[in-house]
């Protein structure tokens, strides 16, 4: 018992000392300090992972809880003089048993209001991986850690592995290798540019690439094909038609001559050619899909056709890999050059260029996330803002962004997996009946963000409730502020209102009274004050 | 442009010498709105001239008539005012064709040039102080176009009883100024003061206050009885005439903030330029109270020579400091919490200067002239003394934050910058007042860590909305602050370096 005494005196001599003091509220000060910058750097989430809601900065809270006590309770018996001291403490503690009821008990989140809908959802902190496998009709929810950087996780859930979690990534360029070389399946990357605008571009034909063959930039259409069909394209035929079979990349520029055209009963004309020994009927000017024998249009043909007329007005950059060809109005003819990786194209349109950067056909061009610190400006993340879950099914790997959600094929059912922020449904509903931000007179400034709401409460009714800022609706001990706002893509504007429920505020309010109070008292019983050197007591 | 043109025409084509007349200073108290506010033509020609130019005066004209003027040009009156844009960043300046050490480029050079503006503004990916330059510049020229093109003067108008307001050049329309012409034969004039007397009858003369305001310019007049009042202290043995100083430039100050006050219908502390006028205020009452109370005029000294410096930086720090009344964002618009949370963490603010400004005094009379041991533990004393009304008022302001949050945003505490930042500042002091108990922090060791703490008081204040600028508080964020603060920083250590090395340590 004496030994246990003596441990207890020893934890209180220990935490309850002030130089203890000094450094916990020193850590803390620094911890909170580089937080800010964290946050002005990298965003408020980002903040929240890596300092605030760390295990490390609870540990310092914690330390200075116990510092508090044990200096509080090293100093009783109560002492007069130290009346203002115990209140102030008291309030400390009573301070930190609220925080940390708020901390585990608490709800913090958003409801997203979209005009005339009812909505019942509130959108928590905290990231979650749900997985849907609709014909079972189970849905499984995995909570993903509160992390700043990337965690390996070791979960298995219905034979879905979950491997590494990002809680921030962007999506980077990755080439994969491809089992087998194929030119009709390359990926090319290039350097669009001229002396005020530049874009690298990737290209690419992999049926699994990330990337497509064909991109727009502003006025300019810019068009993927095999290297094996630029031969065709160079051809000077009077009609510029090209037959392409996509199941072996040939192609074949018909001259007049080999082309047969002929009526059919709809009155539309049908040309038919012979690709070699193949009679292929297209209907030229509606379609570049072949006709079957019922002279229908036949999606699943390898043949392609299309008129190389129909590129000649607008501009249109064709790139086949290491070759380029474009239609020149000024000499109005098709040109076309070879180009070599870092080699130059002079295009015909405002001084633009086309630079070959890379160019594969034993790799395709593919986006994979990578972890990245996210990087805030003016208030918005201009990086980092995406999450991502690498999972393992099937022994193949996949990432999971939270931009959108994946479906997958497993065993004839289709699994449907996501990322989104864990939810909370209330039991009863709001609806959104106007969302009104008025303006300073004569300027586009918001004064004021004001939702119009109506609440149903079930059986008890529905009530209209008017939610501004400075004036939230409280009801079923949740409050409801007005946050922010959106538009529609139809045009009305909804409403983002964020969702309080705090068991701890009652304790909080009442530590923060005493230790307000406290202080004044304290300082009122510690008023005595040296005399001025040389003056005269009394 | 025609019919600008021909309004030009129907306008000075009758008593040309009368209607150029027309830009008098008689305009100032003309009412327009501008920027979300009504105001008097005064202040809106003052604000957008030292906007673009940095000036208040164009050579000999006042602010009102170099607007009016310039305003006429979009009627194609024939005036050339040499209209300088002012520009700080070399780089800008290079691109402007401007000598380093020039710091104003003329307009023309601007105009014929914004494409190029436009161009390396649309190439700057990156936020950067050259970005910001740029941006700046073209907002300066955007207001000179609006400016010059009638747009940014705004005419009281009477529409179904109420007052609405348009433009000059949606006002001075050519069946308007003919309609005029048959009644006066100076049309444009009548037009004006019809407009003017219009918007007496609905609106009343409430808005002239803010030309009161601005014309008496009472916190120069503060400044100045604050200088005399401090001269007076320290070389006059009778304390009447310095109290009585110190009491008018205390008057001022309240009736000049009773001013701000009426006009913008809040408590003056809603960004950079009120908060440091208040602090000053606030200093300076609270050290005539702490010198009643510890009957030391050492407080009151430190008080005026930290209103002095406040007032100093809103008179001369106009890049950092925005003078002007604007209507304030949202969440803000609460008076309760404005007067309440903000005014005590500025007064905090107020006492832990006091304590600066004496531990600093004390640092450098200690280091460079002589100071007993009595002496120092007295003003150890005097800190403290300072530090203790700072940490209350402080404590109590963090909470009332919390509290408005927890109003208004739904969560006592979130971490946002300001807050922490505010905590920070309690926790720095409430570190050294603990260690002041232990053998860590001996009086030697407590004066130069007082001072260098009001270096997180100016984080706090300055640095989160200068250097951080995020988060839910960023309202006051403005360039200059960081250079001002990096300043003040270097300056500070500096006097704590030379303040402490080689000193004989007291007990």
């Amino acid at each position: 018992m004496d030994k246990l005494k003596a441990y207890y005196r020893k934890t209180e001599l220990f935490f309850g000392n002030l130089k203890f003091a000094v450094v916990i509220i020193t850590l803390f000060a620094i911890c909170l300090g580089y937080g800010t910058f964290m946050e002005s750097y990298h965003g408020t989430e980002y903040a929240n992972r890596l300092i605030y809601k760390s295990f490390f900065f609870m540990a310092i809270q914690f330390c200075m809880f116990l510092s508090i006590l044990f200096a509080t309770l090293i100093r009783l018996p109560p002492r007069k003089h130290l009346y203002g001291f115990y209140v102030i403490h008291a309030g400390l503690i009573t301070l930190f048993l609220g925080s940390f009821i708020t901390y585990t008990s608490g709800i913090d989140g958003t409801i997203t209001l979209a005009p005339n809908l009812a909505g019942r959802q509130i959108q928590l902190t905290n990231d979650e991986f749900r997985i849907e496998f609709p014909t079972k009709g189970k849905e499984v929810t995995v909570e993903l850690p509160f992390v700043s950087g990337p965690k390996d996780l070791k979960m298995d859930y219905e034979g879905i592995k979950l491997k590494t979690f990002l809680p921030f990534a962007k999506d980077e360029l990755n080439w994969l290798p491809m089992k087998i070389k194929n030119e009709s399946q390359s990926s090319s990357r290039y350097r669009i540019y001229n002396d005020n605008f530049g874009e690298f571009i990737t290209l690419s034909l992999h049926p699994l690439s990330d990337f497509n063959n064909t991109i727009t930039m502003g006025p300019l259409n810019v068009h993927y094909m095999p290297t094996s069909l630029a031969n065709c394209f160079m051809a000077n035929t009077p009609d510029g038609l090209i037959i392409w079979n996509g199941e072996t990349s040939q192609c074949i520029s018909p001259v007049v001559s080999e082309i047969k055209r002929r009526k059919h009963q709809s009155g539309k004309t049908i040309a038919e050619v012979n690709f070699n020994g193949t009679l292929v009927a297209f209907l030229p000017e509606m379609s570049p899909l072949p006709l079957n024998s019922q002279m229908e249009l036949n999606e699943n043909s390898p043949f392609r056709i299309f008129s190389k007329k129909l590129f000649e007005k607008a501009p249109h950059l064709f790139l086949f890999g290491k070759f380029v060809a474009f239609y020149n109005k000024d000499s109005k003819s098709w040109e076309g050059s070879a180009v070599e990786i870092n080699n130059e194209v002079i295009l015909p349109w405002m001084g633009f260029k086309a630079r070959l950067i890379e160019h594969k056909t034993d790799a395709y061009a593919t986006m994979t996330p990578v972890f990245v610190k996210p990087i805030q400006e003016n208030g918005q993340l201009i990086a980092g803002d995406m999450k991502a879950l690498k999972i393992e099914i099937d022994d193949q790997d996949f990432w999971v962004r939270s931009t959108e959600p994946v479906a997958y094929n497993q065993n004839n059912e289709r699994i449907r997996m996501e990322i989104g922020k864990k939810v909370l449904t209330l039991p009863y509903e709001l609806i959104l009946d106007q969302f009104k931000m008025d303006t300073d007179p004569g300027t586009t400034n918001p004064a004021s963000f004001e939702s119009y709401v109506t609440l149903f409460k079930g059986n008890k009714g529905s009530e209209k409730h008017h939610i501004f800022m400075n004036n939230p609706l409280k009801y079923d001990n949740f409050t409801f502020y007005q946050a922010s706002y959106f538009q529609t893509q139809q045009g009305p504007y909804g409403s983002v209102l964020s969702v309080n429920f705090d068991p701890g505020r009652f304790w909080k309010y009442l530590g923060a009274l005493l230790l307000v109070l406290g202080s004044i008292w304290h300082y009122y019983l510690r008023r005595k004050h040296l005399a001025k050197p040389g003056a005269q007591n009394g | 442009m025609g019919k600008l043109l021909s309004l030009f025409i129907l306008l000075f084509s009758f008593n040309t010498f009368a209607q150029f007349n027309f830009c008098t200073k008689d305009l100032e108290t003309f009412p327009t709105r501008s920027g979300g506010r009504e105001k008097p033509l005064y202040v809106v020609a003052t604000e957008t001239l030292r906007f673009i130019t940095g000036e208040t005066k164009i050579e000999d004209l006042s602010a009102t008539e170099a607007f009016c003027k310039l305003s006429l040009k979009a009627f194609g009156m024939p005036l050339e005012l040499p209209v300088m844009v002012r520009v700080d960043h070399i780089d800008v300046k290079k691109i402007l064709g401007m000598n380093e050490n020039d710091h104003s480029v003329d307009i023309n050079i601007v105009i014929a040039k914004i494409a190029l503006i436009d161009t390396e503004l649309a190439q700057q990916k990156e936020n950067n102080s050259y970005k910001k330059e740029l941006t700046k510049v073209k907002q300066r020229h955007d207001a000179y176009i609006a400016i010059t093109s009638a747009r940014l003067w705004t005419i009281p108008q009477v529409n179904v009883g109420k007052i609405e307001f348009v433009s000059l050049g949606e006002f001075l329309t050519e069946t308007r100024v003919a309609e005029a012409r048959t009644k006066s034969a100076l049309p444009v004039n009548y037009l004006f003061e019809q407009a003017k007397k219009d918007y007496l009858k609905l609106n009343g003369d409430s808005y002239l206050l803010e030309l009161t305001y601005f014309k008496y310019n009472l916190f120069l007049w503060a400044m100045l009885i604050s200088i005399l009042a401090i001269f007076s202290f320290v070389g006059l043995k009778n304390k009447a005439p310095a109290s009585v100083l110190t009491l008018i430039t205390i008057g001022l100050q309240i009736a000049a903030m009773t001013m701000r006050i009426l006009i913008s219908g809040r408590a003056p502390v809603t960004n950079m330029y009120e908060t440091v006028m208040f602090s000053g205020f606030g200093a300076l009452v609270i050290s005539c109270i702490i010198t009643i109370y510890r009957k030391e005029i050492a407080f009151v000294i430190a008080g005026l020579g930290y209103n002095i410096l406040c007032l100093m930086m809103m008179k001369f720090a106009n890049g950092m400091l925005e003078p002007g009344i604007s209507p304030l964002v949202p969440v803000l618009r609460d008076n309760f919490w404005l007067s309440t949370h903000v005014t005590t963490v500025i007064l905090s603010y107020a006492a832990l200067a006091l304590s600066w400004l004496i531990a600093n005094g004390l640092l450098i009379r200690d280091r460079f002239f002589s100071v007993s041991s009595s002496e120092y533990r007295y003003g150890v004393d005097l800190i403290y003394t300072c530090i203790k009304f700072g940490v209350v008022l402080l404590s109590t302001g963090v909470i009332l934050g919390g509290v408005w949050a927890d109003y208004s945003w739904g969560r006592f505490w979130g971490w946002d910058p300001k807050e922490t930042w505010s905590l920070i500042v309690l926790l720095v002091y409430l570190a050294i007042l603990h260690g002041k108990s232990t053998s860590w922090i001996p009086p030697h060791r407590f004066v130069p860590l007082v001072a260098g703490a009001f270096m997180s008081v100016m984080m706090a204040w300055f640095g989160v909305n200068y250097i951080l600028a995020s988060g839910l508080h960023s309202y006051g964020f403005s360039e200059g602050g960081a250079l001002f603060l990096g300043s003040f920083f270097i300056i500070q250590i500096t006097l704590i370096i030379l303040g402490t090395l080689g000193k004989k340590k007291l007990a």
